[in-house]
C-alpha cells in the first residue's frame, strides 16, 4: 500500500521564494560591516612566466590604502581539491602559470582606491613559454607548468574491466568516433564575493559558495587557524552549478587581510574575473570505441579521453574519473577500457560543473549509439532500450543500481514526444532525437579521504513543541535544499511544513560536504530524516512513561499522536500543557493528543529536546583504484526527446520542444525537481549550440562576459514537457535521489541526434554554433 | 566589480548651450544619450573622457513626427520609441524590425538612434535599414547646420564624420514611393541580446505590380568596416523583372561587394556565404511587400 | 564635482549629492541600501539590475545617477504593499520560478511593467519582454508560467472589484 504522505511529495513553495521575491534575501556582496575594507585582486597579466620581483612601493603610498599582502605575508602552504594534488598557493610566489593567476591582494577604505593600488603594483616578470593547448603541453621538450608532472600529464587513469580487446573480434560493428566539447563557464548569474572578519582570535567568512564545509577546512589549513575557530556562513547564493564548490583565493585574501588589520574586508569578483577563476567545465577530447552484435547488444566500449585541465587541478582529479566511469551504464555493458589523461595548460583551472565529468561523454557516447542504430536500422529507441540496465543491475565497474527507472524513462519520453509518429517522418531541416542520462546521487567519498560523516543534521524543538528548529551545514544555492530538507523534516518528525524553520550553509550548524555531485537531498535528506526520527523517538519516549503506552505503538503524524490501539487518557499531558500557559487565550485544541502537547512534556521532563542525525553511505562496490570515483549509493537516469528546425541556408538550430523524462526515484518536491529538470535543459541546449570560452594567442578570455559567452535567453528555450518518473529508491530517504546534475545528461546528444536527423550531419564538435553547422552542411553536399 | 572613472558632467538645458559647451576643445568630451554603448566602454576603459554632456533635458530631439511626406525622428529617440511609433509601423516597417533587433527590451529602452549612429559600430542595427531607406542626419554645431546622408556618415569601426563639436539633432525619412518594400534580416547567435554575425537590409521600388525594378538598395552590415551598400548588388537589379534567379544573382554580387573579417563572432567566408544567403531573403520580402499595396501609402 | 539630485524611488523622494561616475545601481544599492537591485555584469548583458525608470525596465548598471536627476524610479523593494505582496511576487512564488533568486528581482519588474502595459500577454510577448533578463536556474519555463500566471490573477482580481 502506498504511505500517504502530508509534506514530501507535494508542490509545497519554496521556503526562500518570499525573501527572493521581495529583494529582502542579502547575498554575499550585499553585505556590509562598519569598518569594512574593500580588496582588490592583482592579477597576472601574463600566461606564464616568472617573477623576478614584486614592487608594491607606489601602491602603499597611495592614500586609503590598509594593507597589501603577497606570497611573502601569505605564505606558501599548498592547497587545493584533492590532497594528492594540492598544487595552488594564496599568491603565485615566483611563477604565474594562466592570466589572471593572483599575484597580491590590496585592503582599502573604498574599492576603487583598492583596485588603483593593485594597478600600481609593479611586477617584474621573465615569461615563459605558453602551453595554450593540449597539444602543446604534451609535446617534446614543452616547459613543465609544475615541475612535479612531466610531460605536463596532471593525472592520468587506467581502467579496464572485462577484455574490450578480445570482445571486439566477436562484434559485428566496431566503430570510433572522436568527440571533442569547448570549455565552458558556469555561467551562474552572481558573480562569487566573500566578506572575512577576525576577531579575537575567531574568522567568520560570509561567502558565495556551494560548501561552507570545504571552505572552512581550507582557510583552516592555510592561514593555520583551529578548525573550531573558523565559521563560514553562505547567505543566499545566486547560482553555483559547480565552480563554486572549492575555496577562492578571495576567500582567503579577504581573511588574510582581516587578520593583519583587524577589520572586515570584503572582495567581489567582477563577471571578468569569474572568467577567469573558471574552475568550470572541462574540455574534454575523447575517442571512443564501440563494439555491437548484429542484433543490437551493446558488448564492449573502449574510451580514450584527454581533458585540457587548465593551470590547476581544482576539482580536476574526479573530473578525469568521472569521464571515464559514467559511461557504460545505463546499459548492460560486459567490457569497457578507459584512459584517461588531464593536461596541465597555461589557462585557467577547470573543475566541476554540472553533470560533473560526465556530459561530453555522454554526448560523444549517445551520438555515437545513435549512429549505431542507424547502421543496424534499429529504430535508437528500440535499440537503447534492448541494451538497458534494470534494478538490481550491476555495471562492470560495480556501480550497484539500487533503483533504475530507464525504461520507464525511455517510455514515457517515446510516448509523450510522439516519436514513433515522427521519427523519419519530419520534412528536411525538421529533425527528431534521443538519448539517455545517467548520474551519481552524490559523490560515494568526500574529496579528502577521510571517515567524516557527509552530512550531519540537528533538530531543536521549541519549549512549547510549536517550532522544530533544523540546523545544518546543507547549502541552498538555488536548487531548493532549503525546501526539500524542511519538508523531510516536517515529514519525519510529523509536524506542519510551516512548523519547521531552516538554518543552513553555516559550519556552526554541523558537517556538510555541500552542494555538489548531486548529493543533498539523498545525504543531507537521510541525516535531517534521521535527526527527526530521533526527535520524535524522544517525545514519543517521554510519553510512553507518561501515557503506558508502549513506544514503538505510537507514531505522529500531521501535529498529532496516533496510538496503534485505542486511545489512552491524556488529559494530564493536556493539562500539563494548558498549565504552562496560563493566562493565555487559549486556541482550541483538537480532539487528539497534539504533538505540541507531547513535545511540551518531553521538555518537562528532558529539558531541551535536540535530536540529531549523521549519515555517509554504507559499504559501496569496487576495490580497483579510482572506485571511489563514480561509486555513490544511488543513481539517476534519464531520457530526452528533442525536436529542432534546422535553417538549411544558414545553419542556425532553433530547439522547436523538449520532452525529458527523469527518474528521481521520489520526488519530495514535484515543482523543484521540473525547475531542476527544465534548467538542466536549459544549460544543456547553451553548452550545445552557443556556450564556449574563448582565448587569444596570449591566452586571455576574449569573450569574458554574459554578451559574448552566451547563455540561453528565454527566447532561445522552448516550453520542455517534464514528466518525473519515481523508482522508490531504497538507500534515499523516501526512496528520493538525485536530479539537479543528471538530468542535463541527455539534452546535448538528444539535439545532435535531432540534427542529424534535420540535416544527415553528424557534428562531432561543441557548440553547434550556426557556422559550425553550416560548414559541415556544406561540405557534405561537396 | 567595474568601476567608472572619473569625468566632469554637464547637463544643459537648450541645444544651444549644449553646442556651446561642446565648442570648447580644449577637454576631452564625449556626449552621452541612451549611454548603452559609452557607459560600456568607459567601464571597460576604452573610453576614459574628461566630461561628458548628457542631452537628456534637451527639448525637441525626442520623438517621431511626421509633416507631408517627411517623418522627423528626433536623434533622442530610443529605440524602443521606433518599435512603438504607428507613424514608423505603417511607413517603415523595416525600421521597426531593425529596433527591435537591437540589444534587449532594456537597451532598447536606453538606446537611442542617434547613439546607434554617433557609435558607429560596424554592426550596429539602425544604420542598414536607414541607409536602405534613405535617410538624412541633420547635424549641427555651435555655429553650421549640415545634412548628410549615413552612407557617408561612417569611416570605420567608432569613426565617422561627426565632429567633437557637432551634435546630432535628428534623423529624416522621406515617405517611400508606391510599390516598395523592405526587410531587415540580422543573424545571430542567440535570439536575443545579440550583436549580428552578418545583417542585410534591402530595399526595392517596382514600376508596378507586375512591372521592373525601378530602384534598389542592398546594405550590408557587420561584413565590412561600416555598414556598405552592395552597389555591384544593386546595379544588377534595376531594369529587371524580379524573379528567384535575379535575387540569386544579386545576392552573389554582394558576396563582393564586402570586406567581411573573422573575428569572436564569425569567420569571414560564413560571412560571405550569409550575406548572399540573407541578400536573398530580404529581397524576396522586399518584392513581396512591394507587390502587395506596398508601403508608405 | 558632486552634482546634487533629486530622484523619487518607490514614491520617496531623495536629495543626494553624487560623484557624475556613480551608476544608478549603484547609487541604489549603497547609497540608499536597496539591495535588491542585483549587479551580475556591469554592463547591460544580464538583467540582474534592471529598475523602473519613469515607467520603463532598464539596466540601471548603464544609467549614472545624475541622469536619473529628476525620475522616479521603481525597484524590487517599491512592488507590493504595506507588506502585501503584488499579484507577480505571488505567482512566482506559486509557480517555482524562483531558484537562486539572482536575476528574480529583475525579472518580476519586468513582469509588472509588462503587465501594467499588456494586461493579456501571448507567451511570446512575455518571452520578448523578458528576454534581457538571463536566468541560469529556471531555463525560464515556470517564470513564463507565472507571468501568465499573474495576468490572470490580476485580470480577476479587476473583476472582483469591480463586482
Amino acid at each position: 500500500m502506498k504511505k500517504t504522505y502530508h509534506t514530501v511529495n507535494s508542490r509545497v513553495p519554496r521556503v526562500d521564494a518570499r525573501a527572493k521575491a521581495t529583494g529582502e534575501a542579502r547575498y554575499a556582496a550585499d553585505l556590509a560591516m562598519p569598518g569594512m575594507l574593500y580588496g582588490a585582486l592583482l592579477q597576472s597579466s601574463l600566461p606564464h612566466a616568472r617573477i623576478l620581483n614584486i614592487d608594491v612601493s607606489r601602491a602603499k603610498m597611495l592614500s586609503g590604502v590598509k594593507d597589501i599582502v603577497t606570497a611573502k605575508e601569505a605564505g606558501t602552504v599548498k592547497y587545493g581539491v584533492s590532497p594528492a594534488r594540492y598544487d595552488e598557493t594564496v599568491f603565485c610566489a615566483d611563477r604565474v602559470r594562466y592570466v589572471g593567476d593572483e599575484i597580491a591582494a590590496v585592503a582599502a577604505r573604498d574599492p576603487e582606491t583598492a583596485q588603483e593600488a593593485a594597478s600600481l603594483i609593479r611586477v617584474e616578470y621573465e615569461p615563459l613559454p605558453a602551453l595554450l593547448d593540449i597539444d602543446s603541453a604534451m609535446s617534446d621538450g614543452a616547459v613543465l607548468i609544475h615541475d612535479d608532472f612531466p610531460g605536463n600529464i596532471g593525472a592520468e587513469v587506467h581502467q579496464e574491466f572485462g577484455d574490450v580487446e578480445e570482445a571486439f573480434k566477436g562484434c559485428d560493428i566496431v566503430r570510433t568516433d572522436r568527440f571533442v566539447n569547448k570549455r565552458q563557464d558556469g555561467g551562474f548569474l552572481e558573480p562569487q564575493a566573500c566578506v572575512a572578519q577576525y576577531a579575537e582570535g575567531h574568522l567568520t567568512v560570509w561567502s558565495s559558495t556551494q560548501s561552507v564545509h570545504y571552505v572552512q577546512r581550507s582557510l583552516s589549513m592555510v592561514l593555520g587557524i583551529p578548525i573550531g575557530k573558523v565559521r563560514v556562513i553562505k547567505p543566499y547564493v545566486g547560482g553555483g552549478f559547480g565552480p563554486k564548490a572549492a575555496v577562492n583565493t578571495i576567500e582567503l585574501a579577504a581573511s588574510l587581510m582581516s587578520m593583519r588589520t583587524g577589520r572586515p574586508v570584503k572582495m567581489v569578483f567582477s563577471r571578468e574575473q569569474v572568467f577567469m577563476h573558471s574552475r568550470a567545465r572541462h574540455q574534454f577530447v575523447h575517442e571512443l570505441t564501440t563494439g555491437v552484435k548484429k542484433d543490437g547488444t551493446i558488448v564492449a566500449l573502449k574510451n580514450t579521453c584527454h581533458l585540457d585541465g587548465g593551470a590547476y587541478s581544482s576539482f580536476g582529479i574526479a573530473t578525469i574519473y568521472y569521464a571515464g566511469s559514467l559511461l557504460g551504464a545505463p546499459y548492460k555493458l560486459a567490457n569497457m577500457k578507459y584512459d584517461g589523461y588531464r593536461i596541465y595548460t597555461n589557462k585557467p583551472a577547470c573543475g566541476a560543473q554540472r553533470g560533473h565529468g560526465g556530459v561530453a561523454a555522454r554526448a560523444a557516447f549517445e551520438q555515437q549509439l545513435d549512429i549505431i542504430a542507424h547502421e543496424l536500422g534499429m529504430d535508437p529507441v528500440e535499440f537503447r532500450l534492448k541494451n538497458i540496465m534494470k534494478t538490481g543491475d550491476v555495471t562492470c565497474n560495480d556501480f550497484n543500481m539500487s533503483s533504475l527507472g530507464m525504461k520507464e524513462c525511455l517510455d514515457a519520453v517515446r510516448d509523450g514526444s510522439g516519436w514513433t509518429e515522427k521519427k523519419g517522418k519530419l520534412p528536411k531541416g525538421k529533425g527528431i532525437g534521443v538519448a539517455c542520462g545517467f548520474f551519481v546521487s552524490g559523490a560515494g567519498y568526500p574529496i579528502y579521504r577521510s571517515e567524516t560523516f557527509h552530512s550531519t543534521a540537528t533538530i531543536r524543538l521549541s519549549e512549547d513543541g510549536g517550532g522544530a528548529n533544523l540546523y545544518t551545514a546543507a547549502a541552498e544555492i538555488g536548487q531548493g535544499s532549503d525546501t526539500i530538507l524542511s519538508q523531510i523534516a516536517a515529514e519525519a518528525l510529523g509536524v506542519a511544513f510551516g512548523d519547521v524553520k531552516i538554518y543552513s550553509g553555516d559550519t556552526d550548524f554541523g558537517i556538510d560536504l555541500g552542494a555538489y555531485s548531486s548529493r543533498q537531498t539523498l545525504m543531507s535528506g537521510h541525516a535531517v530524516k534521521a535527526a527527526a526520527e530521533d526527535v520524535k523517538r524522544q517525545v514519543l519516549e517521554v510519553l510512553s512513561d507518561e501515557l503506558n503506552v508502549p513506544r514503538d505503538d505510537m507514531d505522529i503524524e500531521n501535529g498529532i499522536v496516533i496510538f496503534a490501539t485505542g486511545r489512552p487518557d491524556f488529559s494530564a499531558v493536556r493539562s500539563a500543557y494548558a498549565k504552562e500557559h496560563r493566562g493565555w487565550v487559549q486556541s482550541s485544541l483538537p480532539e487528539g493528543l497534539t504533538f505540541k502537547e507531547a513535545a511540551r512534556l518531553a521538555f518537562l521532563k528532558r529539558g531541551v529536546i535536540v535530536g540529531n542525525g549523521a549519515y555517509k553511505p554504507g559499504e559501496l562496490g569496487g576495490k580497483y583504484k579510482g572506485a571511489a570515483v563514480g561509486t555513490s549509493p544511488a543513481y539517476g537516469c534519464s531520457a530526452q526527446v528533442v525536436e529542432v528546425s534546422v535553417d538549411m541556408g544558414t545553419g542556425r538550430v532553433t530547439v522547436d520542444s523538449m520532452t525529458d523524462a527523469h527518474d528521481c526515484g521520489f520526488a519530495i518536491n514535484r515543482t523543484n525537481v521540473e525547475g531542476q529538470m527544465q534548467g538542466s535543459l536549459s544549460m544543456g541546449l547553451g553548452e550545445a549550440l552557443f556556450e564556449e570560452v574563448k582565448f587569444d594567442g596570449g591566452g586571455r578570455v576574449i569573450n569574458a562576459s554574459l554578451g559574448e559567452y552566451r547563455i540561453p535567453t528565454s527566447l532561445d528555450m522552448p516550453n520542455v514537457r517534464t514528466i518525473i518518473i519515481e523508482s522508490n529508491e531504497p538507500n534515499g530517504p523516501f526512496g528520493a535521489k538525485e536530479v539537479g546534475e543528471g538530468a542535463i545528461m541527455p539534452t546535448i546528444p538528444a539535439i545532435l541526434n535531432a540534427i542529424y536527423d534535420a540535416t544527415g550531419v553528424r557534428m562531432n564538435e561543441l557548440p553547434v554554433t550556426s557556422e559550425r553547422l553550416y560548414t559541415a552542411i556544406k561540405n557534405k553536399v561537396k | 566589480m567595474l568601476f567608472l572613472p572619473r569625468f566632469d558632467y554637464e547637463e544643459p538645458r537648450t541645444l544651444p548651450e549644449a553646442l556651446d559647451i561642446l565648442s570648447d576643445l580644449r577637454s576631452d568630451t564625449k556626449v552621452i544619450a541612451g549611454g548603452t554603448d559609452l557607459i560600456v566602454n568607459m567601464k571597460k576603459g576604452s573610453v576614459d573622457p574628461a566630461r561628458i554632456v548628457s542631452l537628456k533635458r534637451l527639448k525637441g530631439i525626442r520623438g517621431i513626427t511626421r509633416k507631408k511626406e517627411i517623418v522627423a525622428i528626433g536623434s533622442y529617440t530610443t529605440a524602443a520609441d521606433i518599435a512603438r511609433s504607428d507613424v514608423i509601423a505603417r511607413s517603415f516597417p523595416v525600421l521597426r524590425k531593425a529596433a527591435l533587433s537591437l540589444g534587449s527590451p532594456l537597451i532598447r529602452n536606453r538606446a537611442t538612434i542617434g547613439g546607434n549612429i554617433a557609435t558607429a559600430r560596424p554592426a550596429a542595427d539602425l544604420p542598414p535599414a536607414l541607409i536602405a531607406l534613405g535617410a538624412r542626419i541633420k547635424l549641427r554645431t555651435k555655429g553650421t547646420n549640415r545634412t548628410v546622408i549615413p552612407d557617408v556618415f561612417f569611416i570605420g569601426p567608432g569613426r565617422s564624420i561627426l565632429g567633437k563639436d557637432e551634435i546630432i539633432t535628428e534623423i529624416s525619412l522621406s515617405t517611400l514611393p508606391p510599390f516598395t518594400g523592405a526587410d531587415y534580416i540580422k543573424l545571430g547567435h542567440r535570439a536575443a541580446l545579440e550583436i549580428a554575425i552578418v545583417a542585410v537590409a534591402s530595399r526595392i521600388t517596382l514600376d508596378s505590380p507586375d512591372g521592373v525594378i525601378r530602384d534598389a538598395r542592398i546594405v550590408l552590415s557587420a561584413v565590412a568596416p561600416t555598414a556598405v551598400r552592395a552597389l555591384s548588388a544593386e546595379g544588377a537589379l534595376l531594369g529587371e523583372y524580379p524573379s528567384d534567379e535575379l535575387f540569386a544573382k544579386a545576392a552573389s554580387l554582394a558576396m563582393n561587394d564586402c570586406s567581411p573579417v573573422s573575428d569572436i563572432r564569425g569567420g569571414a567566408d560564413y560571412r560571405r556565404d550569409m550575406v548572399r544567403a540573407l541578400t536573398i531573403r530580404t529581397l524576396a520580402n522586399a518584392y513581396r511587400e512591394a507587390c502587395g499595396q506596398g508601403v508608405g501609402l | 564635482m558632486k552634482k546634487i539630485i533629486t530622484v523619487t524611488v518607490n514614491g520617496t523622494e531623495y536629495e543626494s549629492a553624487v560623484n557624475p561616475n556613480m551608476t544608478l545601481a549603484r547609487f541604489l544599492r549603497e547609497g540608499l541600501g536597496l539591495f535588491g537591485t542585483k549587479e551580475g555584469c556591469g554592463v547591460g548583458d544580464c538583467g540582474a539590475c534592471t529598475v523602473i525608470m519613469d515607467g520603463q525596465p532598464v539596466n540601471s548598471c548603464l544609467v549614472l545617477a545624475v541622469e536619473a536627476n529628476g525620475s522616479a524610479i521603481v525597484t524590487i523593494e517599491g512592488i507590493g504593499e504595506g507588506g502585501k505582496l503584488h499579484p507577480v511576487q505571488e505567482a512566482f512564488i506559486e509557480a517555482g520560478a524562483i531558484q537562486c533568486g539572482f536575476c528574480t528581482p529583475g525579472m518580476v519588474l519586468v513582469a509588472v511593467n509588462l503587465l501594467e502595459n499588456n494586461p493579456s500577454p501571448t507567451e511570446n510577448e512575455v518571452r520578448q519582454a523578458l528576454s534581457g533578463n538571463l536566468c541560469r536556474c529556471t531555463g525560464y519555463q515556470k517564470i513564463v508560467e507565472a507571468v501568465e500566471r499573474a495576468a490572470s490573477k490580476i485580470v480577476c482580481g479587476e473583476r472582483a472589484g469591480e463586482l
